[in-house]
């Protein structure tokens, strides 16, 4: 599959804090590629470097599939941290900044960028006007100036009310539907969830996983199961093959299998031969929650 | 280049202190030159001895081809004006965090940077268009009769040029390393109004003949005296023109610490975090 960034042994200390430990990662073409970790773990750092505003202290990046350059940054959008703009400008204004310096859209891109981010009635208000979630959404405008191959947001939905949250998930659905490569650093792992197709996990400068959301999430087959002997269930499960373990929350238990193995049937029939009766039986996808706080927690 | 002029232009188009600057300028030259062409018209338009003697000893500066020389003089004691600018607009930069943005978007350090010499020049442009208009009323004004000696000392206009570009050089490299608009400009103030007076003034006194080569001093003596001070008997004569040998040297040498500015400018941005 075609790559859109590359990252090998990367690294990066601010004196003695190591923001980043020989990260390296691979964001294939047209992937909605999720970066997750905790405040801290260094996903603002990494995504400063790959823009150039941070320099790396060591390890390298490309860009597709060439060292990178001033000109490959202009074929992203990116929202890096902040909605970093003049001030005492308009949003039109602006934008005819962002949109020189990229080479990205014109007058009528701007309108339209400034009209899918609803800020078409103020946008000739100065940005300092502005409150933060309008400002966020003109830092979106601005990575979708003229329809980047590529779109690299930190954050997007920061200061965003729940609808502005919900517009900017399904904005970013339709963008994924036209095959623009997304990425996106947060720590909303639901948000993450419902819209991304890859996924890395970052903690404290260190890459912990990264891949196909399905193939980070399943290495486990969770299936959670009830009855009305709750006590002749948990002991009937010690005899039960290929179990990884073993939780138990809110009158029901979790049972983990290894990857691909579990069976629904296999597992009705083992505790009916066992003389109970299931009131629940339920294959459940991982959470990306629980898998982010399995590898981040301590 | 064309490019980033034109960003640079929308930049500064709408920055309302651009246009309080420039406004300020257009009052301050002309003020400043006819305060002193009043004093000049009060010594010499009398019909007494010493009138006369007041005329010969000091021509007329203000009519042409003088007036390019000592407009410049005067007008160049307000480069403060036009370096808080440029020092506004490079800390605005980090203010509002758009140096990082300008590269996200796609420029490299070095049109960052370039960007950045480029409304160094342009302010010092404007400044230089504002001198030369009111020099040429100057002159118009005094002495229409001298009109023909218009083309005589307009090497001044590329002179002045030079210096405030130079003086704005410094007062960017300051706003470029400190970042913080308030300290940039106590900083510059402190030195450019206080410091280096005061060194020029202890290694005069001690005989130590650098003070040529100090960072404002070195552009400062390109535009010497007006040509009347030497006027007043040999010693300042010989003062006078001994500056005026030295003012191709210091050209040369104002060019090549404006020039280790911008160099440093740039070599520090192409590897500084833009934190």
């Amino acid at each position: 599959m075609e790559t859109v960034l590359q990252l090998d042994g990367v690294s990066k200390a601010y004196k003695q804090v190591k923001a980043l430990k020989q990260v390296s990662l691979s964001i294939p073409k047209g992937s909605v590629f999720g970066i997750l970790g905790p405040n801290g773990s260094g996903k603002t750092t990494m995504m400063s470097i790959v823009l150039d505003v941070l320099g790396a202290d060591a390890g390298t990046y490309s860009w597709f599939n060439q060292p990178p350059t001033a000109d490959a940054r202009k074929r992203i959008g990116s929202l890096l941290e902040t909605p970093n703009f003049y001030h005492y400008l308009s949003a039109v204004d602006n934008l005819k900044i962002t949109s020189a310096i990229s080479g990205r859209g014109n007058d009528q891109a701007i309108d339209e960028v400034l009209e899918i981010v609803k800020l078409t009635e103020r946008k000739k208000s100065k940005f300092s006007t502005y409150s933060l979630g309008m400002k966020q959404r003109l830092a979106i405008a601005g990575a979708l100036l003229g329809n980047p191959e590529v779109l690299l947001l930190d954050e997007p939905t920061n200061g965003l009310d729940p609808v502005g949250i919900l517009e900017i998930r399904e904005l970013i659905k339709r963008l994924a539907d036209r095959g623009i490569t997304i990425i996106i650093a947060s720590h909303l792992l639901d948000e993450v969830e419902k819209i991304c197709t890859h996924v890395a996990i970052l903690k404290r400068g260190s890459l912990l996983t990264s891949g196909p959301v399905d193939e980070v999430l399943s290495n486990e087959d969770i299936v959670e199961i009830a009855a009305a002997d709750m006590h002749a269930l948990r002991a009937c499960i010690g005899d039960m093959p290929n179990v990884l373990s073993v939780k138990e929350d809110n009158h029901r238990i979790q049972i983990h299998f290894p990857s691909g193995i579990a069976n629904m049937e296999s597992i009705n029939q083992f505790c009916f031969n066992k003389g109970i009766t299931l009131n629940l039986l339920l294959h459940k996808k991982q959470r990306l929650e629980s898998k982010f706080f399995e590898l981040t927690n301590d | 280049m064309g490019l980033l002029l034109k960003i640079e232009w929308l930049k500064i188009k709408k920055y309302p202190a651009f246009w309080w600057m420039l406004a300020i300028v257009m009052l301050t030259y002309p003020s400043i030159n006819y305060m002193f062409y009043n004093v000049y018209t009060s010594f010499t338009k009398g019909k007494e001895m010493t009138n006369n003697i007041a005329k010969m000893l000091l021509g007329n500066p203000f009519a042409f081809p003088e007036t390019f020389h000592t407009v410049a003089y005067f007008s160049s004691f307000f480069v403060l004006l036009p370096a808080i600018l440029v020092i506004m607009l490079i800390t605005n930069e980090y203010n509002y965090r758009t140096h990082k943005q300008n590269i996200i978007d796609g420029w490299s350090r070095k049109e960052f940077m370039g960007s950045k010499l480029i409304d160094v020049a342009i302010i010092s442009f404007v400044v230089m268009t504002v001198y030369m208009l009111v020099a040429l009323s100057f002159g118009i004004y005094a002495d229409p009769d001298n009109i023909g000696r218009i083309g005589e000392q307009l090497h001044y206009i590329p002179m002045f040029f030079l210096q405030t570009f130079a003086q704005l050089s410094i007062a960017f490299l300051l706003g470029y390393l400190v970042k913080k608009a308030f300290i940039a400009l106590g900083i510059f103030l402190f030195y450019y109004l206080v410091v280096e007076n005061i060194l020029v003034a202890y290694l005069k006194y001690k005989k130590i003949a650098i003070t040529r080569f100090l960072p404002f001093e070195v552009s400062d003596n390109i535009l010497v005296t007006p040509a009347f001070t030497g006027n007043f008997g040999k010693d300042a004569k010989e003062g006078y023109e001994l500056a005026l040998t030295l003012v191709g040297e210091q050209v040369i040498y104002t060019c090549i610490y404006t020039i280790i500015i911008w160099i440093i400018c740039f070599k520090v941005h192409s590897k500084r975090d833009l934190a």
